[in-house]
This record gives C-alpha cells, structure tokens and sequence, in this order.
C-alpha cells in the first residue's frame, strides 16, 4: 500500500521529468507519454478506492525521518476524500491532456508542467503531516507559474503575479500555523512532530486552537476562495491556458476546502465553532454575489469563474454548518463542481481555439453550425445548474438540507443561488447557441471532432452516473464526514 | 624548546589554512617577479595551493578531535567548531568561485597575478578573523581580508563604476573598521580584555547587571563593524554599489566570502562573549533585523540593474540570518544552516550572471536576461532553482532554512520579527520572480542567442543546483553538522 502512495508522487515526477528529457524533434510523443502516465496515475487511484483505505477516514500509512534533531517527520496517508479527489485529479489532467490542441500538445514545457502540477496535487491529497501540506501546497505554485506565464492570455503577467501573490499571501499564515502548532506539539511531545496523529492528541487551549484556526483558514480561504478574497481567481482564470483552467477550477480550488476539512476542523474543533458563522455568512454572500456578477460577464470564461465563486460558496457553507449531512455535501459537491467546471472550461477552450475570442456577443446561433457541441454544452450547463438527475444537484441538495437546521436564514437566501445560477448559465446558452447566426466568421465552424469528443465524454458520463446513482459516491465519504461531524458535535458537548 | 611551545601554544596546524593561501600568494608574486610564467600555470599554482589550503582545513579537524576547544598561540588562535565551520566555509568558497574569478582575472588586462593574489590573500585575512580568539586579531584578519576585496572591487581600471565601487567601498569601509577598532579599545579600556573568551568571563565575573555602559558600547561598536560587512541595515549602503561596479566574476566571491566570515564572527560571539548579556542587546538586534529586511524589500521592488537587486535581497538575507544569531544558541544553528544555504545559491547566481554578461562588464539589467530560455535551457533552470531557493519557495533549501529559522524565533517568542519577515518573504516573490519572468517566460524578439558553457561551469552550476534542492529534500545532514557546532554552548 505504501508503495502506491509513494508512486503516486513518483509517477506523475518521472513523467515530467521524462517529458522535459526527450528531443523536440520527438514533439508528437509528447502527449501519449503524458496520457499513458495519468493512465498509470488513475489505475493506481481505482486501486486506492477499492483498497481497504478507499473509504475510511485519514490514515498515515508511512513515515519519514526529515530532520530528526527536531523530531520532523515527513507522513504520507489516504482516506476515503484524498482518494477520490486524487482520483478526479488524474482524470482531469488525463482528459485535459487529451483535450488542449496540438499547439500545447507539442510544446514539452507544457506537458511537462501539466505533470508537474499533477504531482504536487497529488502530494497535497496524500501528506499526513503539516509540513508536506505545506511544501506540496506551494510546490503547486511552480508549475502554475510557468503555465499561465508562459501561455496564458494577453493580460498574463498581472493575473500571474496577482495569483501568486494572493496565494504565497495565504501560505504565510498557513506557515505561521504550522510553526505554532510545531511549538505547541514540541511542550506536549518533546518533538516538533506536526503529523496529524499528533495534532489530533494535542490538547489546545481554547486561544490556542482559535489563533491556530484562524491561521490555517486564512490560508486555505484565499485558495476556496471565498468573498472577499476572491478577486485573484477571475483574473487568474481569464488568462490562464485552457488546461490550467480546467486544473485550476477542478482541483486547486478544491485544495483550500480539503485543506479547511483536514487541518483547520477535526484539529482545531473550538475555534471552528467560534468562527463558523462568520465563514457562513461570508460564503453565502460569495454564493449571491458570485451568481450576479456572473450574470453580467461577456466573457464566458469569467462567466464560468464567477460561476466557481458561487458554486464553492456552497461548498463553504456546507463546511461551516458542520451536520454531517452538510459535510458529506460538501465533499460531493466539491468533486461535483471539478467535473462540471473543468468540463466547462474545456468546452470554452474548444470555442476559443476555432474563434479566438470568448466574448459572448462575438457569438450568437452557433447551434447550427455545431450541434454536438451545443448538446454537450447544454448538457453540462444543466449539471452546473443543479438540475435534478445530474450531479451539481446532488451537493447542492444535500448542503441546503444539511445547512437548514443551522442557518435558516442563510440557507433559504443560499438556495437563490440555484435560480440565479439558471439566469446566468441558461442566459449565456442562449446568447451564444441560438437563434440565426449573427457572426459570418461562425458560419465555417467546425464541430468536435473525435479527439474532442473524446476528451469529454469521460465527464459527462460522471455527471449523468453520479446525478443518477449518488449513493455510490456517497459510500466512499460516509466515515469520514462522519468523523468530521462528530469531532464537531463532540466538542459541542463539552462546551 | 618543546616546553616553550607549549605553553605559548605554538601550533601551525591552526593556522595552516592561512599560511597555506600566504605561501601560495608569494609562490605567485615570485613567478611574476622573476621568471615570465605562462598564465594557465598560475592558474594551477594558485588551485593547487587552495587543494592545499583545504587539506591543512582538514588536518584542523584531526586536531580538533584530539585537543577539543582550544586556544593558541597565547591566547590569540580559537580552534573551535565556528572557527572549522567557518574554515570549510571560506574553503568551500574559494573553490565553487574559482572558475568564475580565474576566466575574470584571465581578461583582466595584465593584472591576472595582482587579481590571484588579492583574492588568495582575501581568503587567507577571512580565514585569520575566523580564528581569531583575540579582538586585535580579528581585526587585522578583517584589514587584511577587505582591503584585498577593496582592491579588487576596482580592479578594471576603465570601467568608471567599478572605481565608484571601490572608493565608495574603501571609505565606508575603512570607516567601519575604524568603529570597529574603536569598540575593541573601549572594551580594552573599560574592563581591560580584548578576547572572545575573555569577555564573557569577565562578564560572569562582575555580574551581566554591573557591565558598564562603555563596554556595552564598545561591544556596539564592534557589532556594528561586523554588521557593516554583512551589509545589515542602516550599514547596507555600499552594498547594491560595489555589488554593480565591480567585475562580474568577483562579485560572487566577495559578497560571499565577507558574509561567511563575518557571519560566523558573530555567531560566536553571541554563543560566547555575549552569552550572558544578551538580552541587553535585544532592542539593538530587533531593529536592525526589522530596519534590514525591510529596507532591502523595499529597496529591491523596483531596481533594474539585476546585480543591485540581489545585494538588496543579501541585506534582507543579513536580517534572516542575524535574526537567529541574536537570540539564542538554537537560533544560530538555525542562522548557519541559512548561512551556508544561502551562500551556495549566492554564488549560483553570480555564476550564472559572469557566464552571461561576460567577466568584466559590471553594468547588468534584468532585461539582459530577457529570452535567456531560448537557447540557454540549462542556464536558465539553474538560474530559477538558485532564485526560487533564495525566494524560499519550498523543494529547495531556502525553504528549509527559513522554517527551521522561524520555528526557533517562534519558540524564543519574537513574534514582532516573525510577521516581519513573512512579510518580508511575501514582497520577496514579487521581485525575486521578476527575473525569471524575463528569462524565461517573456517573449521577446531580441534573445540571447547560445551561450558557451564550459563543462566545468556546468559542474559547478549543476552540482551547486543540486545542493540547493538536496538541502531542500533531505536536510537532516546538514541540520545536525549546524546542531553540532552549537551543542558545546547551551
């Protein structure tokens, strides 16, 4: 067991590092190099999910010895959240591969910072311990830096620096919790041992365990993100590449929420309970201000970005509520929203590879000219909706009725968001998909061809398997968001 | 005979280092002298005599293992861990620079010896002041050490800034060692002691409460004299100008070399001298660390010449490293850990710019870096991996340092200085990314075309790259040698 953990770090490494190896006279390998180590990469996941660990909470399957004189160890574990979103991990870096055009698909750097980057996420779902949170949380950085940097829009040097910034922002309070809670650790255990065994035994006084909490949320809020702090993200996703997006949106978004979920509650419990409803209030207000402002955008991919804010509003709220109908929503729409928002983008990406623009006015009754797409589109923009059938509805549901007995208020103004996200998604559908076609340059479309199709079929299929059946996705975080529940109402008791 | 020796201590074991680099200097001198030599044997004379210098470094460790913590030559010569630390150090600089300041001292015109020497006569002066137990010592290790450095900052003659550089260096230079001279007599006068050990006896003798205020003086004053070559603010203002004037391919050893030794002098003497009066010397090390890191942070936002950029990095480095030195013995283990990472990357980085800009040239913008990637790939990734490790971002050994750094200040309770410099780290990526922005993501129409690299420069850059990394990986070596030096003085 321990040897597929470690080899989910190695792989998608020796990939990259491959990839960057080969001459470019090669550049047509490129991309079934990258897709046949995803491959690897989410066989090795399917093998997780059905292991004895697929379903349980957080446990630490190895150790290491890092610096020993201060007692640091280096753990690696899995549960039953880290393995499914290691699995949507694999699965979007292998679609996204599949989906980008040849212009990145031939270009090393590219595929090779896209693993990269699947090996720091993958290092951020399975670290045991504060500090290779920490590490893998940031190494994310490098790779994204190069991507949006290198290929990414017009505008990309402000977006980049903005998003590092912001985020490197966010990592400092994260790293000064870290080296409190060292502390803390080393009066109680003579060692700065930070794993999460240790955290969990740590008995924090109540200042403590608030500073602590603040710390860490701080952190992992800017990456959710959450209103105020969300302003990196439209513009980080606007110039981004079409697979940054997609990894970004589905993924690195989740990091912040599985980051709040790991550390800040089961750790430190109290100061979750002191500071919840301001989390609450705060994501209810991203939810509705997200929804509207999106409603306003003429560009979709900052249609599709402020759609996220909104959509992990809901996330946060779950979080905050803390029943364990709530959590276990929260766990299932973050999965449910890198489906749909990484399908998006990729679709986006596809228009803007044959037009060049995302302005949605430069379209208009593209309908006739690719139909296939407009289906599929259709199709995704009803499971972003929250369509009964489909997936978004699922998280959506179980949040609002987990959310209820908490926050009555705030989740009937939350449910608003489902009605303003059909303004939003059905309004830009109908702008850019019917009626006659508007633009000549949209005549001489041409519809996804197989490859494309290809690509995003794998994510339809989820948002129709897990809309349909959810109670299988379910099974694989029941423990755990129980766990996190209970640590909750535990500490509800003791109060 | 054999008595007599011992009891002044006579041993050139110790200063075998020192005498090694002196001989060599003069090997060098009386080949210029004499006979006409061709330069590729001076080439080999003086890196025979730096393998020779790391040799006698190592016969100090054997004879550490047998005598333990001893002084020499009455009382004049500390054979320590600081002072072999700081040994290996210089040592270990001389070599990862030699390429760089042997191909400057080559185009140098007709000053080639004049450049070896200054530089192996440099060392030797940084060596002595490691070794030094008494503060006269130190001092003439000091002279000796920056007057070679003053010299060689103005080595190209034509070059007008290089002899801004220097003059501005000599001045402020000279003028720091005159504070520093002037500390050791007021410390000389007003308690009649003039070495590391001696002070803290005399300290522990008449009680930390009863030192009087011109002997805390004078122990300002030769603080100050050794901050001032670390470039640790307010006394950073030489830095960014002599870093810029002078030729490209000394810059790496001089900022080095200056801040290993002088940083290891402080070290210990906050571990010995100062060990019971250091919290009087808490207000004095907080401002200056504060005053440090954000004046460099903010004096390197918007620099263009990329050389001025990194000495201001170095005075927020200076503020990092001397903000563990200055408050506990866990803390300067922590700081030589950062010291020794730093220095590594240091020279990285002014390998690479001596590579690129040529040896001589001493103006340089971050525009010249500008499609760096095009052609030079290998240039390129070791230049980001030494920026990224000096930025701190984790995988590298500047992650590393900076945690264990700010782990031992949390636990000594300098919150104040904590948030300062995460702030500091923050603002940091801002101005340490721009750089590699410009060399390898910006297009740009007018790129570097291929850069040779000779293979030992590739040694060098990927062997110092890979250190950086390791260190980042896998630091509990490391971490336990800087432990080591420390255990002796809890």
């Amino acid at each position: 067991m321990t040897g597929i953990i470690i080899s989910l770090l190695i792989v998608p490494l020796f990939s990259a590092l491959l990839v960057f190896m080969i001459p470019n006279s090669r550049k047509e390998i490129f991309r079934p190099i990258g897709i046949v180590f995803s491959l690897i990469t989410l066989t090795q996941c399917f093998y997780l999910l059905f292991s004895d660990y697929g379903k349980t909470k957080f446990v630490i399957l190895s150790n290491y010895k890092w610096i020993q004189s201060y007692g640091l160890e280096i753990s690696l574990g899995i549960s039953g959240m880290s393995t499914l979103l290691l699995l949507l991990t694999s699965l979007l870096v292998c679609v996204s591969l599949l989906s980008i055009g040849n212009e990145h698909a031939e270009s090393k750097g590219f595929i090779g910072s896209l693993l990269a980057l699947h090996f720091a996420i993958n290092g951020v779902f399975i670290s045991g311990d504060l500090i290779s949170l920490f590490i893998f949380f940031e190494a994310l950085l490098i790779p994204m830096y190069f991507l949006m940097g290198i290929w990414g829009g017009e505008n990309r040097r402000y977006a980049t620096i903005k998003f590092i910034l912001y985020t490197v922002f966010g990592s400092v309070f994260i790293f000064i919790g870290t080296v409190y809670a060292a502390v803390i650790s080393y009066g109680a255990n003579g060692a700065l041992a930070v794993d999460f065994d240790s955290l969990a035994s740590l008995a924090l006084t109540s200042s403590q365990s608030k500073t602590l909490f603040l710390l860490f949320t701080f952190g992992f809020l800017i990456k959710v993100p959450i209103f105020p702090l969300h302003t990196w993200l439209p513009d980080a996703h606007v110039e981004a590449p079409t697979a940054g997006s997609i990894l970004l949106a589905g993924v690195l978004l989740k990091v912040g929420a599985y980051g709040i979920l790991r550390v800040s509650i089961p750790f430190f419990t109290e100061g979750f309970l002191a500071y919840k409803n301001f989390v609450a209030v705060l994501s209810v207000i991203g939810i509705i201000y997200g929804a509207i402002v999106a409603i306003a955008q003429i560009d979709i991919k900052k249609l599709i970005a402020y759609s996220s804010v909104s959509h992990m509003g809901y996330v946060m709220l779950g979080i905050s509520a803390g029943g364990y109908l709530s959590i276990e929503g929260a766990i299932i729409q973050m999965i449910n929203h890198g489906i749909t928002a990484g399908a998006l983008f990729m679709l986006v990406g596809f228009l803007y590879e044959r037009r060049h623009t995302r302005n949605i006015s430069s379209f208009g009754g593209i309908k006739i000219t690719m139909p296939r797409y407009a289906a599929i589109f259709l199709f995704t923009s009803f499971a972003s909706i929250g369509l009964p059938g489909l997936n978004g509805f699922v998280g959506e549901f179980m949040i609002l009725m987990g959310s209820f007995n908490s926050y009555k208020f705030l989740t009937s103004i939350a449910a608003f968001g489902v009605v303003l996200a059909a303004i939003y998604m059905l309004w830009a559908y109908q702008r850019i998909f019917t009626g006659p076609i508007s633009n000549e340059k949209n005549e001489s479309l041409k519809d996804l061809d197989i490859r494309e199709t290809l690509s995003i079929v794998p994510l339809v299929l989820l948002m129709l398997f897990i809309g349909i059946y959810p109670s299988y996705i379910e099974s694989f975080v029941i423990q755990e968001a129980g766990f996190i529940s209970e640590t909750i109402a535990l500490f509800k008791d003791i109060k | 005979m054999n008595g007599i020796s011992e009891i002044l201590g006579i041993n050139f074991v110790v200063i075998g280092p020192t005498l090694a680099l002196l001989f060599t200097t003069l090997v060098l001198l009386f080949c210029t002298i004499t006979i006409s030599t061709p330069v590729y044997v001076k080439k080999y004379i003086s890196f025979v005599g730096i393998l020779i210098t790391l040799f006698t470094i190592f016969l100090k460790f054997g004879l550490f293992a047998r005598d333990g913590i001893t002084s020499y030559f009455s009382e004049k010569i500390l054979l320590d861990e600081f002072s072999l630390v700081g040994n290996v150090l210089i040592g270990l600089v001389l070599l990862l620079t030699f390429n760089s300041f042997w191909k400057t001292s080559e185009v140098i015109d007709n000053k080639t010896t004049e450049a070896l020497i200054l530089i192996l006569m440099s060392a030797s002066g940084f060596l002595l002041m490691v070794d030094a137990e008494n503060f006269i010592m130190l001092f003439i290790g000091l002279e000796i050490g920056s007057i070679s450095l003053y010299a060689l900052a103005g080595l190209n003659r034509g070059d007008q800034l290089s002899n801004e550089a220097s003059l501005k260096y000599f001045l402020l230079g000279s003028l720091a060692s005159c504070i520093l001279i002037y500390g050791v007599a007021l410390l000389y006068v007003s308690l009649s002691i003039s070495g590391v050990y001696e002070t803290s006896i005399a300290i522990s003798f008449i009680g930390p409460d009863n030192v009087p205020l011109t002997s805390l003086i004078g122990l300002i004053m030769i603080l100050v004299g050794l901050l001032f070559k670390v470039a640790a603010a307010p006394f950073q203002a030489w830095a960014p100008d002599v870093y810029q004037g002078s030729p490209t391919g000394y810059v790496g050893y001089m900022a080095a070399v200056a801040k290993a030794s002088s940083f290891i002098v402080l070290a210990r003497l906050s571990a010995i001298s100062l060990r019971f009066i250091l919290d009087k010397f808490d207000l004095f090390f907080t401002a200056i660390v504060i005053l440090s890191v954000l004046a460099g942070a903010l004096f390197a936002t918007n620099q263009t010449d990329i050389k001025r950029l990194i000495a201001y990095s170095g005075v927020i480095q200076s503020g990092f490293i001397l903000s563990g030195i200055s408050f506990g013995v866990y803390g300067i283990s922590a700081s030589i850990f950062y010291l020794i990472t730093y220095i590594i990357q240091l020279i990285g980085v002014f390998t690479v710019f001596s590579i690129i800009s040529g040896q001589l040239s001493s103006d340089f913008k971050i525009s010249n870096l500008s499609g760096l990637f095009k052609e030079n790939k290998f240039l390129t990734v070791t230049f980001s991996i030494f920026m990224l490790g000096i930025a701190g971002l984790p995988l590298t050994s500047g992650f590393v340092s900076k945690f264990i750094l700010i782990t031992n200040l949390w636990s000594y309770e300098k919150y104040l200085i904590v948030t300062v410099l995460m702030l500091t780290t923050v603002a940091g990526f801002y101005f340490y990314l721009r750089p590699i922005w410009v060399a390898a993501i910006e297009k740009t129409d007018n790129s570097i075309g291929k850069i040779k690299i000779s293979i030992s420069d590739k040694v060098l850059l990927g062997f110092m790259a890979a250190l950086t990394i390791y260190f980042g990986l896998l630091p509990n070596t490391l971490v336990n040698i800087t432990r080591w030096m420390v255990e002796n003085y809890l």
